[in-house]
């Protein structure tokens, strides 16, 4: 969302913000744009926000309310990890734990077409992109990339999916890798997936490296990378016993 | 009975503009989205939010645009004196109507169409002052569930006893048969979203009454913010360890 304001940045930024806090006041500002992320909404002459949070700013014009939540709010572009609920017509219905069921085109498959496209089990899990979330409007997913390539998309088999907030997953999906997931994996071996909603795949060999790693991502979302580091060798020393 | 002493003290040892201790938390109910305990003295209500998720009953959906905020108030059997049978009574229903019109006065509802909000308050002890509790634990939910809010919707109740206008009435001030003005307001945006009073008051003293309400909402909009920012965080300081 573009706004013709200036962008001194306000006195709020890394602060814990609640709903209705005013950020920026755009009556007393010169002809500049401004970006919007989530968390934050014009309100005639003023921004201010609709979500509890710590108010980041990147330079040169990026506000946002940063924030972890059960709930997932779509954005195109994001990765999730959603459960089909249905099949009806040309589309799978999918829960993607946000306010509505998104849609996945059974066409959006790579190599899929009207007489061969897969076809999927209600509760089955898949990885995929999200497309479009218009207002109004059921997200819309894709299990292919931009250049029509599969890319790791499609159904996740076998494995254990279980639920943290969203800022969890975005913790563990960040750059540079998270320690927790660093530290697994120099001593264990498994597969994971994690999508932007809040939902996480792990799948390994056998049943113990899976609860191990499981346990683990769970435990971290309250502890620094030094702690992270310090649980996961308690937890390999168990093992190992 | 005199309810205010020569001293200007009330039975319970307070000052005519003085609250009870509030006390509140978030994140106490592991399964909802959002949720949170709120005391006020010895009247305690738990809150629990489920949403914004896909609208299960299209019936109830009379603006396509919108969201639906349901909610639900009952009292446990064991928060009165006397053990309460009755579950969902006239009072119940009415109340729940009240709290749901007062959230959806700060609910950007326009931003989650096609999704529904379910919002469950269930008063464990009540001393007074219950609906305002509940609106105030209520918005602590909301919050933590991370639903788009215009501002935090407070609420406190004031009454008029032995020509003394008090604020934040028990049950046996609150019983004495005087007048109880309850009043909501959204503190930042300065306005009033709720304002019920069940007793006659000349209009000068419904002002001064009204006036020692708006105090005490703005006091419990502090604490409210206190306590979401406490929350917000607890999470950064441990991951910054």
């Amino acid at each position: 969302m573009g706004t013709e304001v200036s962008t001194s940045p306000t006195s709020l930024i890394d602060q814990t913000v609640v709903p209705g806090d005013v950020v920026l006041d755009l009556s007393n500002m010169t002809n500049q744009t401004i970006k919007l992320g989530s968390g934050l909404r014009q309100d005639n002459e003023v921004i201010s926000v609709m979500r509890a949070g710590k108010l980041r700013y990147s330079k040169p014009n990026k506000y946002w309310v940063e924030s972890s939540h059960k709930r997932y709010v779509p954005r195109p572009e994001d990765h999730v990890l959603g459960i089909v609920v249905d099949c009806k017509g040309e589309n799978y219905w999918i829960d993607i734990k946000g306010p509505q069921l998104a849609l996945l085109p059974v066409l959006a498959f790579e190599g899929a077409n009207r007489r061969n496209y897969p076809k999927f089990e209600v509760s089955t899990l898949l990885y995929t992109r999200v497309v479009k979330t218009n207002t109004g409007m059921n997200p819309e997913l894709s299990c292919v990339d931009e250049s029509g390539k599969a890319a790791g998309f499609g159904p996740l088999k076998d494995g254990f999916m279980f639920e943290t907030s969203t800022g969890l997953s975005r913790m563990l999906l960040s750059s540079p890798t998270c320690p927790v997931l660093e530290a697994l994996g120099k001593k264990l071996s498994f597969e994971t997936a994690f999508g932007l909603n809040g939902r996480c795949w792990v799948h390994a060999a056998a049943p113990r490296i899976v609860i191990i790693v499981a346990n683990a991502l769970m435990n971290s979302e309250t502890l620094s990378g030094t702690q992270q580091r310090i649980m996961v060798e308690k937890l390999l020393e168990k093992i190992s016993d | 009975m005199e309810y205010v002493n020569p001293e200007g003290l009330r039975l319970d040892g307070r000052r005519f503009n003085e609250m009870r201790q509030i006390v509140a938390e978030v994140g106490v109910v592991s399964k909802a989205d959002g949720s949170a305990v709120f005391e006020m003295g010895n009247t305690k209500v738990i809150a629990a939010v489920y949403g914004p998720r896909e609208i299960q009953n299209k019936s109830q959906q009379k603006k396509n645009d919108h969201a639906v905020v349901l909610c639900e108030y009952s009292m446990a059997q064991f928060s009165t004196g006397d053990r309460r049978r009755q579950k969902f009574d006239r009072r119940s229903t009415e109340l729940s109507l009240v709290i749901r019109q007062t959230m959806e006065a700060c609910i950007l509802t326009e931003l989650m169409p096609h999704s529904q909000i379910d919002i469950f308050l269930q008063v464990l002890q009540a001393d007074g002052g219950t609906r305002s509790a509940c609106i105030n634990a209520a918005t602590l939910a909301l919050a933590d569930a991370g639903i788009p809010m215009r501002d935090l919707a407070v609420s406190c109740s004031a009454g008029y006893l032995n020509s003394t206008p008090l604020l934040d009435l028990n049950y046996v001030e609150d019983s004495a048969g005087g007048a109880d003005v309850t009043v909501g307001i959204l503190p930042k945006l300065d306005k009033v979203s709720l304002l019920q009073m069940d007793a006659k008051l000349p209009m000068e003293t419904f002002e001064t009454v009204f006036a020692l309400a708006s105090e005490g909402c703005k006091a419990i909009a502090e604490r409210i913010r206190e306590v979401l920012q406490e929350n917000t965080k607890q999470l950064e300081y441990r991951r910054a360890a």
